[in-house]
């Protein structure tokens, strides 16, 4: 098992590496000039523009900058953003709130899915089963920002159960959405596990452990869920990797301060160096949550092995 | 045992009473009833939380010429004049006196011990470097240009475009120190309304610990002014700004500190002020105008300000076939920009008449006159005289400003009245559509906006319609305008300087290189906790008359 890992994280260094030279040449060969529009209605003086490009290194061809930015990189590094901030610092800021609203969404998606996936599975045709097909349908055929203006506008501003902007970050101006953002992979989650419940209900070992006078619920809660899980923990490790950088909507919706409008709004400025930064980040993480996933199979089910 | 408790009992009874003897006068606000108590002493004290987006640049005066720096800015700085909330007319704040004979030589004087946030005085020599520090060319200071009429600014500016070689000059020849409290400023040509320009932002003092200071940017974290307001916090979710206790200045704070909080979106932040999470927000969203749902959602929490900002449709001059003056009057006059501002802005743009916002000094009315109008029959002709339009005529916006709406609005009035085939031309965004035009690359026509810098005519015209001047988008060249412009900056007074200004406007209704659209209100929404919000005409907050209920 140690040497898998070690095997596995050495696997990420030339992903990481290609993945960002990628992103680099992707931003920096973007046309458009970072000084555009940030002088208001005028051109910006070409003082202006010639210390900005000295600042950042501009004029140097794509290779030596991706070079330098590597050296850096390698320092821990992620260099100075156009707002002259580190784009470490902005990360840092950023993060936790990310984490904590990625960690109410997980939370959501395994209480509700898996239970609402658990209760269709064992009664299968029944109503209940044909109740969670139903509303997982609806709520992935819902858009999120629908789900999440409709949710600010109803439980925010009407009912005021909950505050209507996260603007600072605390776990309860991030609970509405998480929720929020939790909802469509409710959905996928709930029918994942219904179906492969379904299928391993229908197992030998499950015959053979109710045949033996153990109870419904130890039957299906510890031997035959266990099993099921193993396509659901792929698919919420697949989703937190999108959790952490895609929650754009919801962030902007919210008026969250996380990592996923960083990037956008860093995209819309045009700011290369944030861009990069922020994205190389999320690579190494989606890496770790996927080294993670993989680990969790040999705990699930003991037949699979890694080595 | 009994004697001490005894004694015990009576001086914590006597205690209690001398206790509340002591606050018996407190003051009225603390009686249960609140401050409802109808004396002339208004309410003071409290926080309130205000929509904020992220500054582009450091929050130095004269690094700043956009909105969200802008505003902070404005509450932390003082400068010579200040400009009257209501009137924008303009007001000596650091200054004393600001006197000239001739409108060349201007001599400042300024009040003794006006105050720096950090405890010094400021002083003549404060403006002065911090003039010359802003015209310097490497600094790259994005509101150099606003210095460029004092003599000796071309001395300080780099030779060439990539600044290989510093300027040598970096004070220049017009701005010389008097004396602690005066200083005089040379213009290289008479500038009639050089001190109403002096209220600007670009034209802060800086403090002596601004020049020592090796990086100015990471100094201007926690910016010094001599404003009411002092930055306490800068983080990227919120700027903190609290009460600075010496102000110098005329109108005191009534509030003790302002949060600007950061949002990514208008939307949010007018959802939180309809929710009483946020007191004050100045940009309300597009869709929320129709049918005035705003209104109805803030119920008596909305106002509308008329701020002097004008929205202009420029032609291109790289389009030949729009050469002929009596083609953009003919595409003038077949737009119903009444229908337009009532329809889909509901009313909350005035149709203009002519180049300049009504809010200013010197503003005449109707300058722009018939080619204004809606004259649809007229306009066919014209149009058909004119030789028509081949081909389709482009109207540039950029898309993440809300104008798709009035754009469609305009090209379909166009193929109605006219015939002609017209298209919106939407870039992603405002950068992208800033670049086109600065390449000179669009034919047909595109969008411009002008918010003032400072309450003069002049500040419509000169920086937009001056030959080679900055924001020149059309490049338009008239030596009658650049004559009328010459002879109004060396008028003795204002009155004279203004009908000249207004000639100027006159001869870009002959010429029409750009058509009027309309006049920009502000619309802005507050929270019910408090009172006496006002907004001046630059569509700023005034701070320092808001009070917590």
């Amino acid at each position: 098992m140690g040497k898998y890992i070690i095997r596995r994280l050495l696997q990420m260094i030339p992903v990481i590496i290609g993945t960002s030279f990628l992103i680099f040449l992707m931003v920096f060969v973007l046309p458009g000039d970072p000084t555009d529009g940030r002088c208001g209605e005028r051109p910006c003086s070409a003082a202006y523009i010639a210390k900005f490009r000295a600042e950042y290194n501009l004029d140097e061809p794509l290779i030596v900058r991706y070079f330098l930015y590597l050296g850096k990189l390698l320092q821990g590094d992620l260099g100075t953003n156009f707002y002259g901030n580190r784009v470490v610092d902005e990360l840092l800021l950023r993060y936790p709130t990310t984490l904590r609203l990625t960690f109410i969404a997980i939370v959501v998606v395994i209480l509700f899915g898996i239970t609402a996936g658990v209760l269709a599975g064992i009664r299968k045709g029944k109503f209940v089963d044909n109740l969670v097909t139903l509303s997982t349908l609806i709520l992935i055929s819902v858009p999120v920002f629908v789900l999440g203006a409709g949710a600010q506008m109803v439980f925010g501003l009407r009912l005021g159960l909950f505050p209507v902007t996260a603007t600072q970050g605390t776990w309860y101006q991030l609970l509405m959405p998480g929720f929020v953002l939790g909802a469509l992979s409710v959905a996928y989650v709930a029918r994942l596990t219904r179906t492969s419940l379904v299928e391993n209900l229908r197992s030998d070992y499950v015959r053979t452990a109710k045949s033996k006078g153990m109870s419904q619920g130890r039957a299906v809660g510890v031997h035959a869920l266990r099993n099921s899980l193993i396509p659901v923990v792929t698919y919420i490790g697949a989703s937190v990797g999108a959790l952490m950088g895609g929650a754009i909507i919801t962030e902007r919706i919210f008026n969250i301060n996380g990592v996923g409008f960083f990037i956008y709004r860093s995209i819309n400025q045009r700011d290369g160096v944030s861009v990069v930064g922020a994205v190389i980040v999320l690579v190494v993480v989606y890496l770790i949550v996927n080294l993670l996933v993989d680990l969790l199979y040999g705990v699930l089910d003991p037949r699979i092995t890694n080595d | 045992m009994r004697a001490p408790h005894k004694f015990l009992a009576f001086a914590a009874g006597a205690a209690l009473l001398a206790v509340t003897a002591c606050g018996g006068d407190s003051d009225p606000a603390a009686t249960p009833d609140g401050g409802e108590t109808g004396d002339a002493v208004a309410a003071t004290g409290g926080e309130i939380s205000v929509r904020g987006c992220t500054p582009e640049n450091p929050l130095i005066g004269s690094s700043t010429t956009e909105v969200c720096g802008g505003n902070v800015i404005d509450a932390f700085t003082a400068k010579l004049i200040h400009y009257n909330s209501d009137t924008a007319e303009p007001e000596m704040d650091i200054a004393e006196s600001i006197e000239t004979e001739d409108n060349q030589t201007f001599t400042v004087t300024l009040k003794q011990g006006y105050m720096f946030q950090d405890g010094t005085e400021v002083m003549a020599k404060n403006f002065v470097d911090a003039w010359n520090w802003a015209s310097y060319g490497p600094n790259g200071q994005q509101s150099s240009y606003f210095f460029e009429p004092i003599e000796g600014y071309a001395d300080l500016q780099c030779p060439d475009e990539e600044c290989a070689t510093a300027p040598t000059v970096d004070a220049m020849s017009g701005l010389a120190v008097v004396d602690d409290y005066s200083f005089t400023i040379k213009t290289a040509e008479p500038v009639s309304n050089l001190p109403v320009r002096l209220g600007y932002s670009a034209f802060v003092p800086q403090p002596d610990a601004f020049f020592a200071s090796e990086d100015k940017a990471e100094f201007s974290k926690l910016p010094i002014g001599a404003g009411p307001f002092k930055v306490i916090e800068n983080t990227a979710t919120e700027i903190v700004l609290e009460k600075f206790a010496d102000y110098s200045g005329e109108s005191k704070p009534n509030i003790d500190k302002v949060t600007f909080r950061i949002y990514n979106d208008p939307a949010a932040a007018y959802n939180d002020v309809v929710a009483n999470q946020l007191d004050l927000t100045d940009l309300i969203p597009a869709d929320q105008l129709v049918g005035d749902a705003w209104k109805t959602a803030l119920d008596g929490r909305s106002e509308t300000r008329e701020t002097g900002i004008i929205q202009v449709l420029s032609f291109s001059n790289v389009d030949p076939q729009l050469a002929d003056v009596n083609m953009r009057k003919a595409i003038s006059m077949a737009v119903d920009k009444e229908l337009i501002t009532s329809q889909i802005f509901n009313n909350a743009r005035v149709p203009a008449t002519g180049w300049v916002s009504p809010v200013v000094d010197g503003y005449k009315e109707n300058v722009c006159g018939e080619a204004c109008e809606f004259k649809p029959e007229e306009a066919k002709k014209m149009y058909d005289e004119a030789g028509g339009y081949e081909g389709i005529f482009q109207v540039s916006i950029n898309a993440d400003g809300g104008h798709k709406l009035w754009a469609d609005a305009f090209c379909n009035q166009l193929k109605n009245n006219l015939g002609m085939e017209c298209q919106v031309n939407a870039t992603p965004d405002f950068k992208t559509l800033r670049q086109q035009i600065g390449a000179r690359e669009l034919q047909g026509s595109f969008r411009g906006g002008w918010q003032m810098d400072y309450p003069s005519i002049e500040n419509f015209l000169a920086p937009i319609y001056a030959t080679g001047a900055s924001s020149n988008d059309t490049d338009y060249d008239s030596p009658e305008f650049m004559k009328l412009l010459t002879e109004a900056a060396a008028a003795d007074n204002p009155e004279d300087a203004n009908k000249k200004y207004q000639e100027a406007e006159e001869q870009l209704a002959k010429d029409f290189p750009t058509m009027p659209l309309w006049y920009q209100e502000t619309q802005y929404g507050y929270s019910d906790k408090v009172d006496n919000v006002k907004m001046n005409p630059f569509s700023q907050w005034d701070l320092t008359s808001i009070t917590v209920k």
